[in-house]
């Protein structure tokens, strides 16, 4: 038994870290208890944040570690529990009292309005009277912004609209936007998933100023790079109760990874790489789009698993979009299956070609529809071949989907929005299962996903592709294509420059490839 | 607006909004077809027939911005004009008429955004609800009947001149400036961008948003009360069916005026762009004999396709 599983609960709150000498925690939570109708999001949770520490807040998605943000900065009341700010009793009901503790959040939604510009989003709610009454004083506004902004680092104008910045600029200005309340308590939630390497060094300097001033950092990683490098202490949550706490040193990402899943899991996500591929199940010729993406040549095989790698913006996405009719193409072929496909999505989804997208709460699902709807949708024609619509139908196909993909949802009536990343990518899966695709083009499954869920996805995949089916599975986590794929095509600047064979296929040789400069 | 760059020759040029060369565009071809059209006579006529679109025109770009919309205005409109002849007519008292409609306006912005903040009504539905209470009620009051006899003082209101300017067109001209400081230069319109564009980062602001969802839709409904006054001016009568339909061309001037549906994109000077365009069409279209409910069909199309140029530019880019 490990150390780290001996450690009850309640222990490791009273004892401060080594780094700071104080009597009394800056904050702490006892006994929080929150429940939504049919879920007990947290359950008895306690924990201690003291001055100039880095709080690690690990679990899987659907462990409550963002229920425990927001009811920490008053998005939510807990039904039970209480709050101490330096040893005394606090309440916090409201935004504006979490605010008046000095807690801010920093989420991984973003909380900007597109057509403020950066001034008046970081400083909304907060802006500086003028001195004629009821105006803003938009010089001091805008001076205060540009401060900010130099802070963290950011070199855009205070005055752009939010809309007009890119997803990292936006979580950057996110991250000004809590800084600047001068917060005492700082959380994040996965702070650095869209910031690229500069931009996330940048965010941990301006960390490490924060803890030498006492702020008290809670940061919520899927990245155990980051927990190992950033954290003083660690605390992991699931399925709503505190599971274990520990420190850096004394711990190993494996036995961390135990404790989120409360399983063992392999890492390594197993594969049956089959020996010999089936027929052409995709073949890419010539291919240029109206996107931007050249001359895309690539083809995958029925049984087999090929990625499509290279930075962000090579233009991977571009290709998935392409051959699922998406995007207008403007030379070269595609046959699936060894018939040329023409037409948009739906000529393709006839085809037999299915779209895992990146974005899968807006492009992969009808959020407001229920786990039913969702999994009828791309099939329809499949399911009822008469051309009407059967709820009983529907409902007898999606319990079986549910069964199949093991979907964790209370009923298939079940708003889709209330299932947790890793259900809702399976029930995506489970959709062009019900249309009977053969050919599915995944671009980045796991994104937002935890790691237990991955592991499930991957196994999923694998089922596919044992069953004949074939897939083109776009992902940024090179791990994941060297430990998933058959082979794998590199791509940079729109075109492909390589390809990987099962032995040739490494991180170092992505890399090496995806970022070689001419 | 719309500032990127676009490949088809046809939209390359202009990185004019829609607007404006609707505007101008309209402008040109009316001064070229009708000899009365571009008179300084008939170009201050443009101005302060304009006016009572432009004041609900005003509160509508806001309330857009607020992902909301408001049908009610025209029969407010109408209900607090009837009101105010009525008080009038029976006080000779032009503070307590407008007082009366001002009162009549606040009500109706109020069940409004009761219906929408407090009870979730779908703005639609609500203010089509209010819509009919309001004409129903401008039936009663006024017993389906004009209500004549309005006193010169309140006629001089529309028909007067202040420092040689025609009043209305200072009237006009003091409320755009007020709205435009309203909503660049206070909390109040960062909030009502925010309304529109994320209302859970106002929750996390710590911003009352209920509240201020509601003071949006008393505005409008203010404004309502005001443009009554000039309406009951120009027509130099109570009528029971003045206004009815005019919150029609006020939601096609913000939407010419390029103010989205969503997201609280709004453009407060668009809308005046927007506002004139209708003026200057309506105006033109009279000049040309063409008759009203024609005119109608004309701000329709112009609306889509005004709409239909920002369309192609944004998606282009």
């Amino acid at each position: 038994m490990s150390a780290l599983m001996a450690i009850k609960p309640d222990f490791d709150t009273t004892s401060p870290p080594p780094a700071t000498a104080e009597a009394t925690p800056l904050f702490e939570l006892r006994g929080i208890s929150k429940t939504f109708p049919g879920v007990k999001a947290l359950d008895d949770v306690s924990f201690a944040l003291w001055p100039g520490e880095v709080h690690m807040l690990l679990g899987e998605n659907g462990a409550g570690k963002s229920s425990l943000m927001k009811v920490l900065c008053g998005a939510y009341q807990a039904d039970a529990g209480e709050y101490f700010h330096e040893g005394e009793k606090v309440e916090i009901r409201t935004p504006a009292d979490a605010r008046k503790l000095g807690i801010a959040v920093i989420f991984q939604e973003f909380s900007l309005v597109p057509y403020l510009d950066v001034a008046q989003n970081i400083f909304l709610g907060r802006e500086f009277p003028s001195r004629i009454p009821g105006l803003v004083d938009r010089k001091r506004l805008y001076r205060e912004a540009q401060a900010v902004l130099d802070l963290i680092g950011l070199d855009i104008d205070p005055r752009t609209k939010v809309h007009a910045l890119g997803v990292a600029q936006q979580q950057m200005v996110e991250i000004g936007k809590a800084l600047s309340q001068n917060a005492r308590i700082l959380v994040m939630d996965e702070p650095t998933a869209a910031l690229s390497d500069r931009e996330t060094e940048r965010l941990f300097e301006v960390m490490r100023q924060l803890q030498a001033k006492g702020v008290a950092i809670v940061y919520i990683s899927h990245r155990m790079a980051e927990v190992f490098a950033l954290g003083d202490r660690i605390t992991v949550l699931r399925d709503g109760k505190l599971v274990g706490r520990a420190r850096p040193g004394q711990t190993t990402p494996d036995e961390l990874v135990r404790m989120m899943v409360g399983r063992t899991v392999d890492m390594s996500y197993p594969r049956n790489f089959a020996e010999t591929p089936g027929e052409i199940a995709l073949e890419v010729r010539g291919l240029s789009s109206k996107n931007g993406i050249r001359d895309i040549d690539l083809t995958v095989r029925a049984g087999e698993i090929v990625g499509l790698c290279g930075l962000v913006g090579s233009g991977r996405s571009e290709v998935a979009r392409a051959i699922f009719g998406a995007d207008e193409v403007t030379a070269g072929e595609i046959s699936i299956f060894g018939k040329p496909r023409r037409g948009g999505p739906d000529a393709a989804t006839m085809a037999g070609v299915g779209l895992i997208p990146e974005s899968r709460k807006t492009e992969g699902l009808a959020l407001i529809r229920t786990v039913a709807d969702n999994l009828a949708v791309a099939g329809l024609p499949k399911l009822f071949p008469n051309k009407l619509f059967s709820p009983t139908q529907a409902r007898r196909s999606a319990e079986e989907l549910i069964k199949r993909l093991r979907i964790a949802t209370p009923s298939p009536n079940q708003s889709v929005a209330l299932l947790s990343g890793g259900n809702q990518q399976k029930v995506v899966i489970g959709k062009w299962l019900a249309a009977g695709t053969r050919l599915f083009i995944f671009d980045e499954p796991t994104r937002g996903i935890d790691v237990g869920a991955k592991a499930e996805i991957f196994a999923l995949i694998d089922q596919l592709v044992a069953d004949g089916a074939a897939v083109l599975m776009i992902s940024s986590e090179q791990a994941e294509i060297v430990h998933v794929c058959d082979r794998a095509y590199v791509m940079r600047g729109k075109r492909i420059v390589g390809e990987l064979s099962r032995s040739e296929l490494s991180e170092e040789n992505i890399v090496r490839m995806g970022m070689h400069h001419d | 607006m719309t500032d990127q760059a676009v490949s088809s020759p046809l939209l390359r040029l202009p990185a004019v909004p829609g607007v404006a060369v609707a505007l101008a565009g309209l402008s040109l071809l009316f001064a070229l077809a009708s000899p009365g059209f571009l008179t300084a006579g008939n170009l201050s006529n443009v101005l302060v027939q304009s006016v009572i679109l432009l004041l609900l025109a005003l509160p509508m770009t806001l309330i857009i911005m607020t992902e909301g919309l408001d049908l009610s205005m025209g029969a407010v409109l109408t209900l607090a004009s009837l009101v105010l002849a009525l008080i009038v007519v029976a006080t000779q008292s032009l503070a307590l008429g407008l007082i009366g409609a001002l009162a009549v306006g606040l009500a109706f912005g109020l069940v409004n955004g009761w219906l929408i903040a407090g009870l979730s009504i779908p703005p639609f539905v609500a203010t089509l609800g209010t819509l009919g209470a309001a004409q129903g009620l401008a039936l009663v009051v006024s017993d389906g009947q004009s209500v004549v006899g309005i006193p010169r003082f309140v006629r001089l209101v529309y028909s007067g001149e202040t420092f040689g300017i025609p009043t209305p067109i200072l009237i006009g001209a003091g409320f755009y400036a007020l709205f435009h400081v309203l909503l660049y230069h206070t909390r109040f319109g960062t909030y009502v961008c925010a309304l529109g564009g994320n209302r859970d980062a106002l929750t996390l602001a710590g911003v009352a948003w209920k509240r201020l969802l509601v003071a949006v839709y008393m505005l409008g409904g203010a404004m309502a009360g005001v443009a009554a006054l000039l309406m009951t001016a120009r027509i130099n009568a109570g009528h029971p069916t003045a206004a009815i339909g005019l919150e029609f061309d006020a939601i096609a001037a913000v939407a010419l005026g390029g103010t989205s549906f969503d997201k609280g994109n709004g453009w407060l000077f668009g809308t005046l762009l927007g506002v004139l365009t209708v003026g200057v069409l309506r105006n033109g279209l009279n000049l040309m004999a063409v008759p009203s409910s024609v005119q109608v069909a004309c701000i329709g199309a112009l609306v889509i396709a005004a709409l239909l140029v920002d369309s192609l530019r944004s998606t282009r880019s």
